[in-house]
């Protein structure tokens, strides 16, 4: 089986990897609630509150809501006993059961139970709350709980091959979304479209090659168009009902997710007329892309790849237009934005000292925006990071497209 | 004198399982499987007390009601007597006993979930026996 499938993950390994971690820190029980622990470990996507109980032997049993569990069990590699859902009744909240099935199956309550806190950019992050980590406290008041994220955040560093290939399909089916809204708006048809349309558009398409959904929270499909896309250090543009219009530009980015891998990539559009000015902006921000993708590799840092296309888009005369980041991190749902392990001069930020490894994975993201001409651009596509250069996902070619 | 079996007795649990067994046929308690044990805390003669149901293919197989430690079981409800008591008069729904945290259930919760029904079945049915509480 393993070998047949080009998106097996050996989940059982993974489990075993956090064990031995454990050992190492003393560590009896894991208690993860992030959602990028729980995509990490359970191969399901957990939308509702969950955690995963990781015990320093043997197999994990996951929490989430009972609305949910079956279908999670139904998704996830463990068995059906080892997906129990919570509920609303005496007995069946959260905590009760967590704390019981500690207490009861595991070690009597005693011990060290290592938990995920932090602090997150990223909403839906899943550190354990203020009031979860008291109720956890009160019922199991002979532990010591100890924040172990670091476990998960060093060992999900590194993508296995069937990870990097969920992403590559993921970004097969990005591709189909933006070949779908280039057939839309070409011979003049952005003219009936608005942002939320043309998001539309790229979902019905990419779903049709098998992505789950568009799985951004920034806004499922981000589109922008004209001013929008040149909001200043903006790069966030859930769409709006703004009508698409000639002389204007377009910015499309895509998320599709498939397995639990994520499709995260721009394509930016010149809806004609196109001005010389409107040229110069798209022709700086193509030239640097380019650039950018040149210096990836392993053994640059973030913050020597962000000086240096700093000082080359400096040389050319656009540097104010640049926000001046270059790549954000990702992983399996629910693990994005940061880079490294999360132990840089900024607590829970990108490491900016982070040397880039073989098979590690980043969006390479990058944001020109120009808001005095109302106009900016937006390039997002996940790398895979080599030895001497990286894998780009997407096929799409690279340009700035003029739409007649 | 009411005539009535004092409830959790040996006569009342003798007039229950007779009932369970005449009007719950397997195809009623949809060929289950299962086994289910409810608590009984803070009793008046001070003690706690168990009523312990197996069912195998829908057949109850094992109805005990006794005082003591219940026999291990795939699903376990806690309460007062006076919940419970309730419960069986129909006086309150399980299911509000258990959102409401005056009973507490042990078990897999997405299996209860499938007996949900099948409990409500079984206290319609002890309800119809009257007793003394």
């Amino acid at each position: 089986m393993k070998s047949q499938d080009p998106y097996y993950i050996d989940f059982p390994a993974r489990i075993k990897s956090i064990q031995a971690e454990m050992d190492k820190e003393g560590l009896d029980v894991y208690l993860g609630s992030r959602l990028r622990t729980l995509s990490w470990t359970l191969d399901a996507f957990c939308p509702w509150r969950s955690y995963v109980v990781i015990p320093r032997e043997g197999m994990p049993v996951a929490f989430t809501f009972v609305i949910d569990a079956a279908r999670v069990g139904d998704d996830s590699w463990l068995d059906e006993d080892n997906i129990r859902g919570y509920a609303p009744m005496g007995g069946q909240d959260q905590v009760a059961q967590i704390s019981d099935y500690i207490i009861e199956d595991l070690l009597a309550g005693k011990g060290r139970i290592g938990y995920e806190t932090g602090l997150s950019n990223y909403l839906p992050e899943g550190n354990l709350t203020q009031y979860e980590y008291e109720a956890f406290k009160a019922a199991l008041p002979e532990a010591t709980f100890i924040n172990a994220h670091f476990i998960v955040d060093q060992l999900s560093l590194i993508k296995d091959e069937g990870t990097i290939n969920r992403f590559r399909e993921a970004s097969r089916q990005v591709d189909a979304g933006h070949k779908a809204v280039y057939e839309a708006i070409i011979d003049g048809g952005f003219k009936k479209l608005t942002e939320t349309e043309v998001a539309g558009i790229a979902s019905l398409a990419m779903r049709k090659e098998g992505s789950e959904w568009e799985w951004s929270f920034t806004g499922g499909n981000e589109i922008a168009s004209g001013y929008r896309t040149g909001y200043t250090g903006g790069a966030c543009t859930p769409p709006g009902r703004r009508k698409l219009a000639a002389g204007e530009p377009l910015m499309v980015d895509l998320h599709a997710m498939f397995k639990l891998g994520l499709g995260d990539h721009s394509v930016n559009y010149l809806l004609s007329p196109v001005s010389d000015r409107q040229w110069w902006h798209a022709n700086n921000f193509v030239n640097i892309v380019k650039k950018t993708h040149q210096t990836y590799r392993a053994g640059i840092t973030p913050s020597g790849l962000a000086a240096e296309m700093l000082s080359y888009a400096d040389e050319q005369g656009f540097a104010d237009y640049m926000v001046p980041g270059f790549e954000h991190g990702i992983g399996m749902m629910g693990d994005e934005w940061r880079i490294g392990k999360h132990d840089g001069p900024m607590p829970y930020w990108t490491d900016p000292f982070h040397v880039y490894q073989e098979n590690e994975m980043l969006i390479c993201a990058m944001q020109y925006a120009c808001a005095e001409d109302g106009i900016g651009f937006r390039y997002e596509a996940p790398i895979v990071i080599k030895e001497n250069g990286m894998e780009l996902l997407p096929k799409h070619p690279l340009e700035i497209i003029e739409i007649k | 004198m009411s005539g009535k079996p004092r409830y959790l007795s040996p006569e009342w649990k003798e007039q229950v399982e007779a009932l369970l067994k005449s009007e719950l046929t397997p195809e009623k308690m949809n060929h289950i499987t299962s086994s289910m044990s409810n608590i009984y805390v803070n009793c008046p003669d001070g003690k706690n007390h168990y009523m312990f149901f197996g069912f195998v293919n829908g057949k109850l197989d094992r109805f005990l009601v006794n005082e003591g430690e219940a026999p291990q079981a795939e699903f376990k409800i806690t309460g007062d007597y006076d919940t419970f008591a309730k419960i069986s008069r129909a006086e309150m729904n399980a299911q509000v006993g258990l959102m409401s945290g005056k009973l507490k259930l042990k078990g897999n919760m997405v299996k209860a979930l499938k007996l949900a029904s099948i409990a409500d079945r079984l206290n319609k049915v002890i309800a119809k026996v009257e007793a003394e509480f």
